[in-house]
């Protein structure tokens, strides 16, 4: 029984069904957030400070944040997590070819190269009941391995990893960088920083190595995958039913070859945010707050079974399972479910603390139940209609883009430590010769390169905070790569066999069709639900990992996961006076999550119309 | 390498040289290397020592990436470039190209109003440089937003002043503030050059491009319309590239970058994708891929390369590898004004295809054939005449007469006008000079293979 919220039974067979006796099983009332204490208590206090970051730099696209900071209890009273941008892609989507999907939700976002073209073909494929042939879906697994080796490296050394630099520690934190200069980094004789002050070093925007191998490194496997799909981001070879990649030779060995150039430094990395970890957590135990939160994380799996996956929703909860990254659902460090279905039910999206109207009231119910006949709630997405309200911001009632996604009306982060995280515990993972997942950690062996062959094994974390993020980031680079090498790998087997085919032949359904593509961006959890009738398209919905990630209170009175995260985050840095305060603990615990804020707020669904004002100009723009 | 100086960091009002001196401003927050990306690239500089040679009038030129409705990808894109590398703009390792100081939320050091700060020293022309500001996404309509949050909105002002009394500024009111005194405007990616995605049929936030929003009469403090690096994302180089030839034209080192009618440069955008496509020859023969995954022209697939100007197919997706024809995508003119809607639906062939495709089939159908005759004999060694000595052929001696017949003249056209290798002809003035010694030692048969030399001269001795 994975629900302990939602109205929903399931009997001895798993089948689902809405709980008896219940007349409106999805009605909820929706709770006022109270400001009333704290106002008063910024009105008293001086130490009391009222923190806003706009814009949060260092991280891909839009995203604000706003504090009320305590400076003499060094915690933080308040969080607000602020997306500012909305495109409007979903109605863009709107009645037209539903083969425009792929290429145009790809545009969401161009951080993670093309995690959405592939989400959007894999909801494609449900919708017109057809799946790639062997070869087309092993292809498909290696650009989203290629995809993550380099986003990973971005984040660690270019976005999250000036934080931990010397230039940052040493003006917020002076003490510790003395203690960073003369403490050996126990992996020294790997990845070849002698102290972990050298690494701080390395980290320095610029002028670091860390940091410039680090920006030359996230361009090796964007080489791979130039060669191989056509270009990043966005690559232009993603076709429903498999890839349109032409594949020779050459193109496996480029990309072997960049694999091999990864591996080495991959090795290195690992155990160097292991040294870097485990000196903060040393130095300062209090360090293991800082975004800090508990266990509770979703994903959807990735890199299908070249022989389960089959594009069915029928079939999802085994075809799911046998995907080389686990779906599942982690509540308290515990996993809940690994079936796609049951995950798929659990998601709601609510919207009173954004900046849109709740289409629940006009009665237009689209779906009461999933293909498989399970309820579903009217706040599902195949039932959303998002209608945008632009309203001025307020703490109390609306202030982000962002909606709030929940998953049984629980706050749930999403990340490729979640995705390692319910591969570790769940002890799916196909039988191969890497990799392993052991129910309590994910091992995996590297083979010899520069360095000599070595097993890596992360191991599933007691406590969950920001640098235990960054830390998982860092295995799945490992994880990613042993992915994509066992891909290649796989695709050269294939090829043996002479099955070279990576496309299969589709035509349009007239018919209503529904679709859901399950999927991961570099950044976690990603889905793609898809309506079509009559040759178009009638809703699209877009549920990304920083949808959840950087989304406001829900109407539970529950805050988004940065913002809980900002929440637990003590107050750790050095400052003589209030105006010396930074904000560097929050923005580490901010940035460990990787906010991607692009595809969060592309959400539009709606057939409102806006009016526009002519009269006033709150913008200036126009002047 | 990596080290800053320890002098400049941590003691507030240590700056006194930077004009934008963060250190020692009323509040911090969002401070956290207590200097801003600005003052960290000249420590890093002055960590180098002076530099003597000066060449050109420049010696840092400020970029300010404002984005709008985007998707990042350019910036991604642009992360990317190697030709020249983006650290290499960004450190001022690059002899006659002044230091870059590039002003990204991506990549900024400090955050919040102290990010935000150097825009408003900029507009207030407090910089101690020119600056440049390139926009990437579209520009959506904020009257349609008036009385609430904007569309894409990028810090709030008053800096410094506590929440209740800011407003959060949209990006469009960044532009219109920053570009009169830009040294230049340089739209990225197809959203912020022609509209893109956003701007496409259903656009709810009435998104536009850079120029559509600047207005025609637009010109920059050096007199320049906005200059556009369109694609979807667009090749990193393409936009290092451009920087690079733009500021070696201003240093007076660079010839002058010529931009086409569209504000594009002409030496990136002037081609159509097709020309230079690796599958053009297909085209040429006339023939086509029928499946994904095909090695043929893509053209009835859904590429559309024949009439979009790109240089994607040349230059690589990134450090000269990749291109989307050359992977096996086809082209949906994603540098063009008319994307997406006039190129969609996506995967389907272009309407223009039926009619050249169909001409260069029939042309192909007469050119194949005969190419893949001389072919063949140009896959012969000069000393091969019935035998071909590899253990791989499959089939050996198989010239037919027609063959022979067809290769005498075409050898005879070849060579028409010119000389044969090997000559004879004319008559050499010094005996011993330009003979072919081979034949004189060797004979009239010489290029042939052991083998057959040997048959010959069994069959002699007999």
């Amino acid at each position: 029984m994975c629900f302990k919220n939602l109205p929903i039974e399931f009997d001895a067979q798993g089948v689902a069904s809405l709980k008896g006796g219940v007349a409106d099983p999805y009605a909820y009332q929706p709770r006022e957030i109270k400001r009333d204490k704290l106002e008063e208590l910024m009105a008293r206090n001086g130490h009391i400070k009222d923190v806003s970051i706009s814009p949060v730099t260092r991280v891909a696209g839009a995203l604000s944040f706003h504090a009320v900071a305590d400076l003499q209890e060094k915690k933080f009273l308040e969080a607000n997590s602020v997306a500012t941008i909305f495109r409007g892609y979903e109605v863009i989507l709107k009645g037209r070819d539903p083969r425009d999907a792929i290429y145009i939700s790809s545009r969401a976002c161009g951080v993670c190269g093309g995690v959405h073209s592939t989400a959007a073909c894999e909801a494609i494929e449900m919708a017109f009941g057809i799946s790639p042939p062997p070869l087309g879906t092993v292809l498909r697994n290696l650009a989203l391995a290629l995809d993550f080796l380099y986003d990973h490296p971005l984040h660690l050394f270019l976005l999250a990893g000036p934080d931990y630099s010397q230039v940052v520690v040493q003006a917020t934190n002076p003490a510790m960088w003395e203690k960073a200069q003369v403490t050996d980094a126990p992996n020294a004789e790997v990845h070849q920083f002698k102290t972990i002050g050298d690494i701080m070093k390395g980290l320095n925007p610029l002028s670091g190595k860390l940091y410039l191998d680090g920006l030359k490194m996230t361009r090796v496997p964007r080489e791979a995958y130039s060669v191989l799909f056509g270009k990043y981001p966005h690559p232009q070879t993603v076709v429903p039913g498999g890839m349109s990649s032409t594949v020779t030779i050459t193109d496996f060995n480029e990309t072997y070859t960049r694999l091999q150039k990864m591996m080495d430094w991959t090795k290195r990395m690992i155990l160097l945010w292991d040294d870097l970890t485990e000196f903060f957590y040393e130095y300062n135990p209090e360090y293991k707050k800082v975004g800090a939160r508990d266990a509770n994380m979703i994903d959807l799996g990735m890199w299908d079974d070249e022989y389960s996956y089959d594009a069915s929703y029928a079939r999802c909860n085994e075809w799911g399972e046998a995907r080389w990254a686990t779906p599942g659902v982690v509540m308290n460090g515990e996993l809940v479910t690994t079936k796609l279905q049951q995950i798929n039910l659990g998601l709601e999206e609510f919207v009173e603390h954004s900046y849109y109207e709740d289409w629940t009231q006009n009665g237009n119910i689209r779906f009461q139940t999933d293909p498989a006949g399970s309820p579903l709630s009217p706040n599902h997405p195949w039932n959303k209609e998002t209608m945008p309200k632009p309203s001025k911001e307020s703490w109390k009632d609306r202030y982000t883009w962002d909606t709030a996604p929940r998953w049984d009306r629980q706050v749930v982060e999403a990340g490729c430590y979640a995705r390692i995280w319910t591969t570790a515990a769940a002890r799916k993972m196909p039988k191969n010769q890497f990799m392993e997942s052991t129910g309590h950690s994910l091992k995996f062996h590297m083979p010899k390169t520069m360095l000599p062959e070595m097993d890596f094994e992360w191991k599933i974390p007691k406590i969950w905070n920001a640098f235990e993020r960054n830390r998982a980031r860092a295995y799945c680079m490992g994880y990613n790569l042993m992915i994509g090498y066992t891909m290649v790998l796989k695709a050269f087997d294939l090829l043996r066999q002479g099955e070279d085919k990576v496309s299969t032949k589709f035509e349009v359904p007239k018919g209503e069709r529904i679709g859901v593509g399950f999927w991961g961006a570099g950044r976690g959890y990603l889905s793609h639900h898809l309506v079509l009738d009559k040759g178009a398209i009638v809703n699209y919905q877009i549920v990304t990992p920083s949808t959840f990630n950087a989304s406001p209170r829900d109407p539970f009175g529950n805050p988004g996961p940065y913002e809980e995260a900002v929440l637990n985050t003590p107050i750790l840095e050095d400052f003589d006076k209030p105006s010396d305060f930074t904000g560097v603990d929050m923005l580490r615990a901010i940035r460990s999550f990787d906010p991607c804020m692009p595809c969060t707020t592309h959400i539009y669904g709606g057939e409102k119309e806006i009016i526009r004002e002519v009269n006033t100009c709150a913008c200036d723009a126009e002047g | 390498m990596g080290e800053i100086p320890e002098k400049h960091v941590g003691e507030a009002g240590s700056h006194k040289q930077h004009i934008s001196s963060t250190a020692s401003l009323p509040d911090q927050v969002g401070n956290v290397g207590r200097r801003t990306m600005e003052e960290l690239v000249e420590d890093i500089c002055a960590s180098q020592g002076k530099t003597q040679l000066s060449l050109g009038p420049l010696e840092k030129v400020y970029v300010f990436w404002l984005a709008g409705m985007s998707c990042d990808g350019c910036t991604v894109s642009v992360s990317g470039a190697t030709e020249p590398a983006l650290e290499d703009l960004l450190t001022g390792s690059i002899p006659g190209v002044p230091l870059v100081i590039l002003h990204h939320y991506v990549l900024q050091l400090e955050a919040g109003d102290h990010y935000m700060r150097t825009l408003e020293l900029a507009e207030q022309g407090k910089l101690d440089g020119p600056y440049v500001i390139t926009y990437e996404g579209s520009i959506p309509d904020e009257n349609l937003t008036v009385g609430g949050e904007p569309f894409a909105g990028e810090g709030s002002l008053p800096l410094f002043a506590p929440s209740e009394e800011r407003r959060r500024v949209s990006t469009a009111e960044w532009i219109k503030r920053l570009a009169p005194g830009a040294a230049a405007t340089i739209a990225i990616g197809t959203c912020a050059t022609w509209g893109g995605i956003p701007a496409a049929y259903g656009n709810v936030t009435g998104s536009m491009s850079v120029m559509d929003w600047l207005g025609k009469d637009y010109r920059s403090a050096l007199g320049l319309p906005v200059i556009n690096i369109p694609g979807c994302a667009p090749v990193g180089d393409n936009f290092t590239d451009a920087v690079q030839a733009i500021l070696l034209f201003l240093q007076g080192l660079g010839p002058l970058p010529e931009m086409d009618e569209l504000g594009r440069p002409v030496w990136q955008f002037g081609e159509t994708v097709h020309r230079k496509c690796g599958r053009a020859g297909y085209y040429e023969e006339g023939t086509f891929a029928t499946e994904y995954g095909d090695k043929e022209c893509l053209v009835e697939v859904g590429c559309w390369g024949p009439v979009v100007q790109c240089n994607i197919t040349e230059k690589g997706a990134i450090s000269h590898m990749g291109g989307c024809m050359n992977a096996g995508g086809p082209c949906i003119g994603c540098t063009m004004p008319g994307f997406p809607d006039k190129f969609a639906p996506f995967y389907k062939a272009p309407p223009g295809s039926t009619v050249s495709s169909n001409a260069s089939r029939l042309m192909g159908s007469i050119i194949r054939p005969l190419r893949r005759i001389s072919q063949r004999e140009r896959n012969r060694e000069i000393r091969w005449h019935d035998t071909v000595p590899s253990g791989w052929a499959m089939e050996q001696g198989d010239t037919s007469i027609t063959h022979k017949i067809l290769e005498f003249f075409y050898e005879r056209m070849q060579f028409l006008g010119s000389n044969r290798p090997g000559r004879d002809l004319p008559e050499e003035k010094y005996p011993t000079g330009y003979r072919s010694l081979p034949k004189q030692v060797y004979g009239e048969n010489y290029q042939v293979l052991p083998e057959e030399r040997a048959e010959k001269a069994a069959k002699n001795n007999k």
